[in-house]
């Protein structure tokens, strides 16, 4: 049995971007896919709009799917090679009917196209006639097209080259702004993270380590693991060089047999008799919150 | 001047396809001194890792090597045949890869592999001796419980451990040059810093002159001494990693930096407008030139050269060209 994700409470407020920040096997992935019931949580609740979407039917369920839209890591992987590209934007409009005949659904989907920077001349190609990049507009046009509240944003730049990936992130959040979205965005670059979002959660084996405002946690991390996490990304600066003390030694415990009390413990050099006996529970430490027994001062 | 191990020298590599020619590496010179770092720069598809796997001997059809010469210790590689150079590949010279997994025989022991890199190049050691160098290597790329791990098979190891693997086995031979092809990439960021510092180290004590391929400009400015920006199959900008990172000259390179998230500001992130250019239907004139924010009309018709921007710092640009070259 792999305890994924394991007694995880966080909120998402409207308008703002979260990011769910850890290595592999941190959970993020699967906390992302529960938000749209992709995979089911074991235990514990979801409440979207103040409403318990765990509880929900099936058909309850599509209702909720016109509000909530995932965009995915890999643009070759998650679009249809068969499907034009109006088929592909297209496909939640009809599924939905949301659009009143087609000349309507035409006109939404170059609108659609037109938003996220792609000629809607283009609209008979197929996903082999685009570069990953703009494979990746075309997802998230199919992600928009239902004006959903809330995006899911699993990895949606890592698969992408640096000058591409500026380009996306500057559109994710031109959409954002344009369009009042709130994104809960997946991501392992902490760079990336630091660019787009206003809170981040900072995960560790299926559990979270840290959760508070962007600036503040990149400022002083209170987790000794988010520090060590922000130390190990090798700095643009070729005068400031990485020291020893800076890196993390050991490997990523197994999910399968996690080690007892403080997950993280096993790597920390802060570790004391306490982490070992006893888990460490989440704690409000002014704006923040901390899952450590001790935080960083 | 310290000594060159490796020069190339106008390098061509084409493909040919169907669809017509690719020169994915068109006329590239990179020089690697003797015990330096030295990295390769750019964007998919810009011909990186292509003229490593060139200098390797490594391209498959349909790609070949049309010209150019690659000097490693005084011989030229290209001259030689396949035996002759396999009896430096893995030997004087040696290369990881970014997908640990995919680089390693997943039904041969981790030790056994790394064992017949040994033997192949030293005939006289014996099969105990050759056991306990392994053994002596794993324990120095910090593989814990070596001698366990020996038996060990691909699949039971974490990526950052498969990583260190396939460095012993590169270095099992004391190689003069090592050729890292992202090797960081697939791996996650506290690993990342774990690896690095390992190469670092393994260069500083043995003195191995490393050529790190990689699209990371963090990796590069904290592990490489010298630095070649490459786009579209041509070096665009070469120089010391100190010079180019404070004094950047050419636009896509500045470019690329100012797109990179820096985990400081939040100010807009710049965007090189378009995208990388296809190989088949290459621009007309500079290959930067449809994206480039200074183009001028001279740009669409005619091919830059190098121009020296500073001592050692070259460009290949027309706003860097020096008056008297006229």
């Amino acid at each position: 049995m792999v305890h994924a994700v394991s007694g995880v409470s966080l909120e998402i407020y409207k308008g703002e971007t979260l990011s769910l920040v850890g290595e592999s096997g941190c959970g993020k992935s699967t906390l992302g896919r529960m938000m749209m019931r992709l995979i089911e949580p074991t235990e514990g609740q979801i409440f979207f709009e103040g409403k318990d979407i765990t509880a929900f039917s099936e058909s309850q369920m599509i209702q909720v799917y016109k509000k909530i839209q995932m965009i995915f890591q890999d643009p070759y992987a998650s679009l249809d090679p068969r499907m034009k590209v109006r088929d592909l934007i297209g496909e939640p409009l009809l599924t939905h009917r949301v659009c009143a005949g087609k000349e309507e659904t035409d006109q939404r989907i170059k609108e659609l196209m037109h938003m996220v920077g792609i000629r809607p001349e283009l609209i008979d190609r197929y996903p082999h006639q685009f570069s990953g990049g703009q494979r990746q507009r075309i997802g998230i046009a199919r992600a928009l097209a239902l004006n959903p509240r809330l995006i899911v944003c699993d990895e949606p730049v890592s698969a992408l080259d640096v000058s591409i990936q500026s380009q996306i992130l500057n559109l994710l959040k031109d959409l954002q702004q344009e369009f009042d979205l709130t994104y809960l965005f997946i991501s392992h670059d902490l760079g990336v993270v630091h660019y787009i979002s206003d809170r981040v959660c900072v995960m560790f084996l299926g559990k979270i380590c840290e959760i508070g405002e962007t600036g503040e946690i990149y400022e002083k991390p209170l987790h000794p693991y988010t520090r060590f996490l922000l130390q190990a990304v090798p700095d643009m600066d070729p005068e400031k060089v990485q020291k020893r003390e800076q890196i993390l030694t050991g490997e990523i415990p197994s999910a399968v047999n996690p080690p007892s009390g403080c997950r993280f413990r096993t790597r920390c050099p802060y570790a004391g008799d306490i982490c070992r006996d006893k888990e460490p529970e989440i704690r409000q430490l002014g704006d923040r919150k901390v899952a450590c027994h001790f935080p960083l001062g | 001047m310290e000594e060159k191990l490796l020069q190339i020298q106008d390098l061509r590599t084409t493909f040919y396809t169907r669809e017509g020619q690719v020169h994915a590496v068109d006329g590239v010179s990179i020089e690697i001194h003797e015990g330096e770092c030295t990295g390769i720069v750019g964007e998919s598809g810009c011909g990186k890792s292509m003229t490593a796997m060139s200098v390797m001997g490594l391209l498959k059809k349909p790609g070949r090597v049309d010209g150019g010469s690659i000097w490693f210790e005084g011989q030229d590689l290209t001259a030689m045949t396949p035996r002759e150079r396999r009896k430096i590949l893995g030997n004087r010279i040696s290369m990881i890869f970014q997908e640990p997994m995919t680089s390693l025989n997943p039904v041969m022991t981790v030790g056994r592999q790394v064992r017949e890199a040994l033997l192949l190049h030293n005939r006289q050691m014996t099969r105990a001796e050759a056991r306990d160098r392994v053994i002596q290597s794993f324990e120095l790329v910090g593989i814990p419980d070596a001698a366990k791990r020996y038996g060990e098979y691909p699949h039971q190891l974490s990526g950052g451990l498969r990583q260190r693997v396939m460095i012993a086995m590169a270095m099992a031979c004391d190689p003069r040059l090592l050729i890292a092809d992202e090797p960081t990439t697939a791996l996650d960021v506290t690993i990342e810093a774990q690896i690095l510092h390992l190469m670092k180290q393994l260069q500083e004590e043995k003195g191995t002159a490393v050529m790190m391929i990689t699209h990371n400009l963090g990796v590069v400015a904290q592990f490489c001494t010298r630095l070649y920006v490459m786009y579209a199959g041509k070096v665009i900008e070469s120089g010391t990693v100190q010079e180019i990172f404070k004094h950047v000259c050419h636009p896509y390179t500045d470019g690329l930096m100012r797109s990179v998230p820096d985990m400081k500001s939040k100010e807009r992130l710049y965007n090189i407008r378009g995208m990388v250019p296809n190989m088949l239907r290459l621009p007309r004139g500079c290959r930067f030139c449809p994206r480039c924010q200074y183009s001028m009309a001279r740009c669409f018709r005619e091919e830059p050269e190098l121009y020296e921007a500073a001592p050692g710092h070259f460009v290949r640009c027309f706003l860097f060209e020096k008056e008297e070259g006229k």
